[in-house]
């Protein structure tokens, strides 16, 4: 598989490129790459509207992702978006403005990426809404009990299906089927669960689902919001322009009734021929025992970690993601990925763009390495050794 | 002592990254620390990832620097510029220019945020310098 990656094939300060920073961008095998070139090569044209060949192929192409989306997620709805937090925000604004009323109260998590929480504190300050956030517990699991007793009078719920920073899998059938009985609606943060899972999103029963196409092998700048059919009756259009209306006169406008309503302007018409490339591409992927192989991998360099006296942060139980956050006992984390760089791996540090989640945790920033499908034993092996060497040699 | 100028030179002799960085580490020995306790908003660097400190003071018309990290890495930067203000006088360092971080290449090895947490230190400890003349 490794060849597929051209990137893959270089090097990174003398050493061969080691690439573990996943849970932020996936690398783009030649397929997706091919794709985008092809596009504005052969077909480069503005889509829906002209009736010229070049148009023609634009927009088949742009719509095919679209239906390949709602194929491979089982979805109603697929509002094509600038990403996951495009997408969160079309939600706030789309839905929450339409449905949310002074008082009304949103149920978020501790553990939300900063996409999943300032929307909703601006939506707050707006709308004089309530916010209420579920506490991470020492386990590294959403605290369900308060979750329960946050659903009192609650209109929305918005998870985190997998942890940016931790890899937990939370329990998300369980939450929905809460919600649901609460007459919430529920917004599932998907961005770091489609690269690893096969979701049905009707059966999930969820109502808003974000992820973006750079975090499974497709182009950065596109994402989806899969939305259920009764959910998207109660959106209204917040960005206006050409693509989403039907008809304009002075007097007013009509806006279209399909998912088009959401994306007004001139689409991303590459990026979804080549994320439609990528999600044709992972057809190929058994999901299931790749997500078994970078478990065993994950744990195994936990271990490791723990043993060379690193604090591990997350658990690794069957669903969580192959997300390794840790810090070393003296050494900083940015100088160790400095160093870290110096030998070719690409890990992230910092706050993962995750805070109140670290504040709970009482750190400000871990090293994460997060691993794909291109990693493989012999690299985490490697990371391992070079690991230890660096701290022999710095701490 | 070693000398800026000396400084330099040995920095653009050395092509490994690693062994670039562990010299900048060793720096961090330059450094006359600023002890936690004295860490405030006043003394912190803003824009820099790591908690920087630095005080500057004027001793018999010479610059003297305080300061201190969470990061070796970024104390070793503190150290090149302990060594670049060390023996001047506060008109002296109004000549400095950041340039030299990167004729040693040291910036060359950071990522762009630890680059400019460098010259947000740089500019800080200049502007208390001219504060204080």
């Amino acid at each position: 598989m490794r060849e597929q990656f051209p990137i893959l094939q270089r090097e990174v300060n003398g050493y061969p490129l080691v690439y573990f920073d996943n849970a932020a961008t996936t690398q783009k095998p030649q397929v997706v790459i091919d794709a985008m070139n092809d596009y504005y090569t052969n077909s480069n044209a503005n889509v829906h509207r002209a009736v010229h060949t070049l148009a023609g192929e634009a927009t088949d192409g742009y719509e095919a992702c679209r239906t390949t989306l709602k194929d491979r997620f089982n979805a109603p709805k697929v509002i094509i978006t600038g990403g996951t937090t495009e997408a969160i925000n079309l939600v706030a604004h789309a839905w929450g403005k339409a449905n949310l009323s002074p008082g009304d109260a949103v149920v978020l998590t501790e553990m939300e990426h900063h996409s999943d929480i300032v929307p909703w504190q601006m939506l707050a300050k707006e709308l004089d809404i309530e916010l209420r956030y579920v506490p991470v517990q020492q386990d590294f699991t959403l605290d369900m009990e308060i979750f329960e007793a946050s659903l009192d009078g609650a209109k929305l719920v918005c998870v985190v299906h997998i942890s940016n920073v931790l890899g937990v899998c939370n329990p998300v059938d369980k939450i929905i089927s809460l919600a649901k009985q609460n007459g919430a609606r529920v917004l599932l943060d998907a961005a770091q669960s489609v690269p690893h899972q096969s979701i049905d999103f009707q059966k999930m029963g969820a109502d808003f689902m974000a992820f973006s196409a750079h975090k499974m092998c497709g182009p950065t700048g596109i994402g989806a919001l899969l939305v259920s059919d009764d959910a998207f009756e109660q959106m209204q259009p917040f960005m206006g322009g050409g693509d989403m209306i039907e008809t304009v006169s002075i007097h007013g406008s009509t806006y279209q009734t399909n998912e088009h309503k959401f994306e007004a302007g001139t689409p991303k018409i590459a990026e979804a021929i080549g994320w439609n490339a990528a999600l044709e591409w992972m057809e190929q992927i058994d999901l299931d025992s790749e997500h078994s192989r970078l478990l065993e991998l994950a744990r195994w360099l936990s271990q490791q970690l723990r043993d060379m006296g690193m604090t591990v942060y997350g658990r690794h139980d069957d669903d969580d993601a192959a997300v390794v956050s840790f810090l070393h006992p003296t050494m900083n984390s940015e100088d160790l990925a400095h160093l870290l760089d110096a030998r070719g791996f690409a890990v992230r540090t910092g706050h993962h763009c995750a805070q109140p989640l670290l504040e709970r945790l009482k750190i400000t920033g871990t090293v994460r390495a997060s691993l794909y499908f291109y990693n493989s034993k012999e690299e985490v092996e490697n990371f391992v050794k070079q690991l230890s060497d660096i701290l022999e040699r710095f701490s | 002592m070693i000398t800026l100028t000396e400084l330099i030179e040995e920095f653009q002799d050395v092509d490994d990254k690693m062994e670039r960085l562990e010299m900048v580490f060793e720096l961090s020995e330059e450094v006359d620390f600023l002890e936690t306790e004295h860490w405030n908003e006043l003394t912190r660097v803003r824009g820099c990832q790591s908690e920087a400190h630095v005080v500057v003071s004027i001793e018999n018309d010479l610059v003297k620097l305080k300061a201190g990290a969470d990061s070796k890495l970024v104390q070793g930067l503190m150290g090149i510029l302990t060594i670049a203000l060390r023996g001047i006088s506060p008109s002296e360092a109004m000549e400095l220019t950041p340039d030299f971080a990167s004729e040693m290449g040291v910036l060359n090895s950071l990522s762009p945020s630890r680059s400019n947490g460098f010259r947000n230190m740089f500019d800080k400890v200049m502007n208390e310098i001219q504060n204080k003349m």
